[in-house]
């Protein structure tokens, strides 16, 4: 993987751990859920987004490494 | 709607910065803990990526100014002080147990990919027995590579989380890090890289202790 392929998988899975902390974690002391479902959606097809775009970053190495093994 | 962005320690002034929907931050006091909040008009918990990163900018400043802080989930809010005011108060006890862990501490994510996807692509000509022999070997693999990657990165911590199911080849934990074991955990992030040249490991933060708050009871 490259300088600038390392970076950008750095500062997307930087995103996605802001966002699935930000939702997910973090104290609950109550209150009322102001989430719709459509807004939750939306976020999550974004969080989607992401990881493919991290799994679509790993396939050069993965090919790189699997030539490797062969030798 | 009051919207809550943490309950802070030892905070000496309010950050220079507007919350969620453009909202002045706020202070208040219940059961003797300190609430950093602000208001919105309308209903609030909008999720748009500017609401987000409002919150998450705001804990980010209340974590560089304060003791400690635990941060608030992101879409609760409360209708008038009264609400947010009772609902701390059944939960001080556990939110005063949740401060002292964290005290003094940064969390560190880390994600690992890749691994044994080549091994696992190979087993579709494999013999019943073989592919099993071949699934066991995998698996105990996985979990030796999880002990060599977590041991060292766990006795630099006061507490650690693992996200993600077993069988998953994307590991996902976080470590809670005292501040001045923050550079020897960076060090031991980079040799586990050096000794894995395999795999990818993405290590973020520091962050605000978000995944070892739980729901306030005391418990990482």
């Amino acid at each position: 993987m490259s300088l600038s392929e390392q970076q950008s998988l750095k500062q997307q899975v930087t995103l996605l751990e802001l966002v699935d902390r930000v939702l997910n974690k973090g104290v609950v002391v109550s209150g009322d859920i102001t989430l719709s479902v459509a807004d939750v959606d939306l976020v999550y097809v974004g969080l989607r987004v992401l990881l493919s775009s991290v799994a679509t970053l790993e396939e050069p190495r993965e090919r790189i490494s699997t030539a490797g093994a062969a030798r | 709607m009051i919207h809550l962005y943490g309950v802070v320690e030892e905070l000496e002034a309010l950050p220079p910065v507007a919350g969620v929907g453009a909202g002045p931050l706020e202070r208040c006091r219940v059961e003797g803990l300190d609430l950093v909040v602000s208001r919105e008009a309308r209903d609030g918990g909008e999720v748009t990526q500017a609401a987000l990163l409002s919150h998450a900018n705001v804990v980010e400043e209340l974590m560089a100014r304060s003791g400690a802080v635990l941060p608030a989930r992101f879409g609760h809010a409360f209708t008038d002080e009264q609400e947010l005011a009772d609902a701390v108060r059944t939960k001080a006890a556990g939110l005063a147990r949740t401060l002292n862990l964290v005290r003094g501490c940064l969390e560190f994510g880390l994600r690992v990919l890749g691994g044994d996807s080549a091994a696992e692509n190979g087993s579709g000509q494999l013999s019943g027995r073989d592919y099993m022999q071949t699934r066991l070997a995998v698996e105990r693999g996985r979990r030796r590579l999880a002990r060599e990657l977590h041991e060292p990165l766990a006795e630099l911590s006061r507490a650690s989380a693992r996200f993600g199911g077993a069988s998953s080849d994307l590991r996902q934990s976080a470590y809670l890090v005292p501040r001045q074991d923050a550079d020897a955990f960076g060090d031991r992030v980079r040799l586990l890289e050096a000794g894995h040249p395999d795999l990818t490991i993405v290590c973020t933060g520091p962050w605000p202790p978000y995944s070892f708050v739980a729901n306030g009871e005391g418990e990482a």
